[in-house]
Formats: structure tokens, C-alpha cells, sequence
């Protein structure tokens, strides 16, 4: 984080009138709630990891054979 | 020094200061309803949608789009980029609701809303394509400026120097005016096209028509995966919904951030299609152009536009590879801040944010470094850099789907039915197309059964 200091009365007012109180950067450094995924969820995420292991092999291997 | 405050305390930095004054201007514009106001209002909101569609048209991109005129001409492609971008603009339309709505950065939600072990996942398909594109963008301004004679390490400390001087002010509404004035020069390529003498009933048949179509094979797949990558891609995300905190943007603004991505998708749909036009002579002259570089393209028009066209066609890929350095890097330093926990904003005084700025820069470097290196198959990373993004993109858009659906935190502003089923078939369209390519490669019979239907 960077310096940061407790802002005056009217420094304060100001800066919550011109911003959000969740856009402060202190307020941004309490982690957003963890959420736990479906089942369906996961299989779409594995899924879409396994295609695209698979898929990066066969276009480095494709570039590789085209350069040499 | 962290301050612990007691309840009524607010606790400020520098970062905050600075977003708070860039956000008095737009509270004192929304007080009047004047169109004089709501145009000045415009003006102070729009700059990361126009940033990241123009950003995107990059070095690889713009060479895909050069070398679909120059292998196809007019015809089914035009229609097909549209389509694209069309695509972009239901895609980055979610980052904006989602970073206005969450005032976080995309990389710090999967990381806090699904876990470090799917948020490594997506950085690690970010940090490679990052990088790989970031070389890329090297490759191009060393190729545009090689046309005027330059040597490859002055145009090398040119790119650079443009990057790190939009630094210098510490201030994210001066890097974005820089950035966004320095983006404009893209549509250099629309004068281009127009200096071709294009044939308008040709184009306007393209669009009704979707024809001539390509024939189907291995160069075709790798064509339509080229464009597709050179207009939706990760990094894009990341970006856009990081600046859209950055900037300091609310529920309230995304009505102006839709425009502005709107506006950003319409110019640069148009200079890709611009460039597609300005190459398709080439096509008709039956000049084989499989192998062209940047300049090459130049050289290859200079007959039939003059010298002054082809350097602007030059001058063009050298704007697009350093607006998408400076665009890419800071999408990495914004990435690496939020899963690192470290100060992540163009706010920041170098003192207060050396993590954020040493990643930006030292992405910079070392890709324009290896850009510099004798003898290394560069090739190889121009071929492979747009597929690979196409291939990191179906993951990232179900973090995406995810993220802008979910209750808890996007409130009121969740993603509509309709926004759904279009990034749906987004998400269907995109690994069908990685599929048709796997199949060209690992069995082009099958490619070649497919085409003869």
C-alpha cells in the first residue's frame, strides 16, 4: 500500500464526496469473499484447462515444424 | 507504515487523492444537464474502451488483417472482422459493469472469488500471451521504422522512450490523454485504404453477401484464428477493467464507459477493415505475400499508392506495436499489483509504486531486448501469438460469465439474459474455432473431407 496518512475533517468530506468509500485504497485491501464453485462449474473450467494444454501443444509444435 | 483508524477515521493515499481529483471534475459535470456538460462529461469518461479496442489493433493484428487482403481480397473476411469486433464489444462491455460495480481489477477477483489455484491458471495463460504479444510488438516497430532506414536499436529505444514517457507524469488521466492521442495515428490506415482506389461495390457486396468465400484449408483456419485473436484476447480483460478502476469509474458511469467502448470498437473496426481494403490489390496483383512483414507490406503497396502512402502504411504498424507496448505491459503490472497485493495504479509516485512500475518496464525491456537478439526464429512468436490468444480465450470468458453474474458482487448491475447468451456463443464460437484449427493440423484430411462439403 502505498503512504497513506488519516485525512482531516474537511479533506475527508471531499474525498467521500468525489469517491466511493469502497473505491479507497484501504477499503480495497479486505479481500472480496471467497466463492466455491459448482460442480458443473468445475467440469466446464477442467475442461476448458485440458483443451487449452492440448491446444498450445499442437500450435508451438505446428510453429516449431513451420520454422525449421 | 500501515494506520489502523478508529470507525469514523477515512485513511487516504496519494493514489486516492489523485482519482478523487480527476473525479470532482466529472461530479461537478453531471451538475449541469446541458449538451455542452454531457459532452465535456463524455470527454472526461471515455478512455478505456477506446484504449483497449485501438490497443488491440497491435502489430500482430495489423499484420493479419494486411495479410487477409493480400491473400483474399474483398469478400468474406470484411464481414468476419465486423463480426469480431462485434464480439469485443459484448465481451469488454462486461469488464466495464464489472470493474465500475466492484472497483476491483479482474486478476484480484479470480484470485479472492475462486482461489489462487484457478487464478494462477489465468495468469499464467495472461503472463504468456502478455509477453509473447509484447515481443511482437517490437517485431512491428522495428519493421515499420526499418522502412524509413532505421536500425532495429534506435527503433527499439524509440518504442521504449514513447512508453516510459507517458509514464512521467504519475497520473492516470495524463498517461490515458497521452496513450489515447497517440492511439488516434491508427486510423492512418483508413487514408491508406482510400489512396487503393477501392472497388465500393465489391465491399458493399462482401458485407450483403459474406462472399467470395474462402476456400477451407490449414491457411484459411489459420487466417480466421489470426482474426479472431487479433480482436478478443485476455489481455484485453484484464486491461479494461483494471483502467476502468484505475480511472475510478462507478455504476453511475457505465452508460459513458458502453460508449466509450462502442466508439473504441467502431474506430477500430474500421482501420482493420481499412488495412484489409488497403492490402486487397495485392490479392488481384496474385503478389504472394505469405511471408510478408510489416514493412514488406509498405514496400509491396508503394506502386500502387506512392511513397508517401506506403509510409503512412508503415507509420501505422509502428503506432500500432507501441500503443499496444504501452497498453500490454501496464495490463501486466496491473495484473501482477492485484494478485501480488502490491500498490497497482498510474496514480502512483514511483516511490510509493516501484513493484507496479518495474513489472511495466521491465516487460518492456526485456521483450524489445530479445527483439534485438541476432539469429532468435521471431517468426515463430509473430505465427503463433494470435492463435495462442485465441486459445487462452474460452477460459478467461467463463471467469468472465462467472464474475459478472454473480449477485453478491455486481448487485443490481449483473449480467442480463440476453449478455449471457451472447457471451455463450462467444465462448462456443471460440473453441470451435481452436477445434477446426487442432483439426487442420493434427489430421488435415479431415480439413480437406470438411471443405470438399
Amino acid at each position: 500500500m502505498g503512504e497513506e496518512h488519516i485525512a482531516g475533517p474537511e479533506e475527508a468530506s471531499w474525498i467521500l464526496s468525489t469517491l466511493e468509500r469502497d473505491q479507497l485504497v484501504t477499503e480495497k485491501a479486505a479481500p472480496v469473499p471467497r466463492r466455491r464453485l459448482g460442480g458443473g462449474e468445475l467440469f466446464v473450467l477442467w475442461a476448458l484447462r485440458v483443451y487449452v494444454v492440448f491446444m498450445m501443444a499442437v500450435v508451438f509444435w505446428q510453429a516449431w515444424s513451420a520454422t525449421r | 507504515m500501515t494506520i489502523v483508524p478508529a470507525e469514523d477515521e477515512v485513511v487516504v493515499t496519494h493514489e486516492d487523492i489523485d482519482r478523487a481529483r480527476d473525479r470532482a471534475k466529472v461530479r461537478a459535470a453531471r451538475m449541469s444537464h446541458s449538451l455542452r456538460a454531457r459532452a465535456w462529461l463524455l470527454w472526461l469518461l471515455i478512455g478505456p474502451g477506446i484504449l483497449v479496442m485501438l490497443g488491440e489493433n497491435d502489430g500482430p493484428s495489423m499484420l493479419s488483417y494486411a495479410a487477409t487482403g493480400a491473400k483474399f481480397g474483398i469478400g468474406f473476411f470484411l464481414p468476419f472482422v465486423a463480426l469480431t469486433f462485434a464480439m469485443a464489444l459484448v465481451v469488454q462491455e462486461m469488464t466495464v459493469r464489472l470493474g465500475a460495480a466492484t472497483h476491483r481489477g479482474h486478476a484480484e477477483l479470480i484470485f479472492e472469488r475462486f482461489g489462487p489455484f484457478w487464478g494462477w491458471f489465468s495468469m499464467i495463460d495472461l503472463g504468456i500471451g502478455n509477453f509473447l504479444t509484447l515481443i511482437t510488438e517490437f517485431i512491428a516497430v522495428r519493421a515499420g521504422l526499418g522502412f524509413f532506414g532505421v536500425p532495429p536499436w534506435a527503433a527499439i529505444l524509440v518504442a521504449l522512450g514513447v512508453l516510459y514517457s507517458a509514464l512521467l507524469s504519475h497520473r492516470y488521466w495524463t498517461w490515458e490523454r497521452v496513450t489515447l492521442a497517440a492511439a488516434a495515428f491508427n486510423l492512418i490506415f483508413i487514408p491508406v485504404a482510400l489512396m487503393t482506389h477501392p472497388h465500393w461495390g465489391a465491399v458493399g457486396h462482401a458485407f450483403v453477401t459474406w462472399k467470395p468465400l474462402p476456400h477451407l484449408n490449414q491457411d484459411t483456419v489459420l487466417i480466421v484464428l489470426s482474426n479472431i485473436g487479433a480482436t478478443v484476447t485476455p489481455w484485453m480483460l484484464f486491461f479494461q477493467q483494471s483502467a476502468t478502476v484505475d480511472k475510478g469509474l462507478t455504476t453511475k458511469d457505465i452508460h459513458f464507459g458502453r460508449i466509450d467502448t462502442l466508439v473504441g470498437a467502431l474506430l477500430a473496426a474500421a482501420a482493420a477493415l481499412g488495412t484489409i481494403v488497403a492490402t486487397a490489390p495485392l490479392a488481384s496483383h496474385a503478389m504472394n505475400a505469405a511471408s510478408f512483414q510489416a514493412a514488406q507490406f509498405a514496400q509491396a503497396l508503394e506502386p500502387l499508392i506512392g511513397r508517401y502512402g506506403a509510409a503512412a502504411f508503415a507509420l501505422g504498424m509502428v503506432e500500432a506495436g507501441i500503443v499496444a507496448s504501452i497498453t500490454i505491459s501496464t495490463s501486466s503490472a496491473y495484473a501482477f499489483g492485484e494478485v501480488a497485493r502490491k500498490p497497482h495504479s498510474l496514480n502512483l509516485p514511483v516511490n510509493q509504486g516501484k513493484s507496479f512500475y518495474a513489472v511495466l518496464g521491465l516487460c518492456a525491456a526485456a521483450a524489445a531486448g530479445i527483439v534485438l537478439i541476432p539469429g532468435l526464429p521471431l517468426v515463430f512468436v509473430v505465427l503463433v501469438v494470435n492463435v495462442v490468444a485465441v486459445l487462452a480465450m474460452p477460459p478467461a470468458l467463463v471467469f468472465l460469465y462467472l464474475l459478472v453474474n454473480d449477485k453478491q458482487i455486481m448487485g443490481d448491475v449483473k449480467s442480463p439474459r440476453l449478455a449471457n447468451v451472447v457471451a455463450g456463443a462467444v465462448v462456443v464460437v471460440l473453441t470451435a474455432a481452436g477445434v477446426l484449427y487442432g483439426l487442420s493440423v493434427v489430421t488435415p484430411q479431415a480439413l480437406a473431407w470438411l471443405g470438399a462439403r
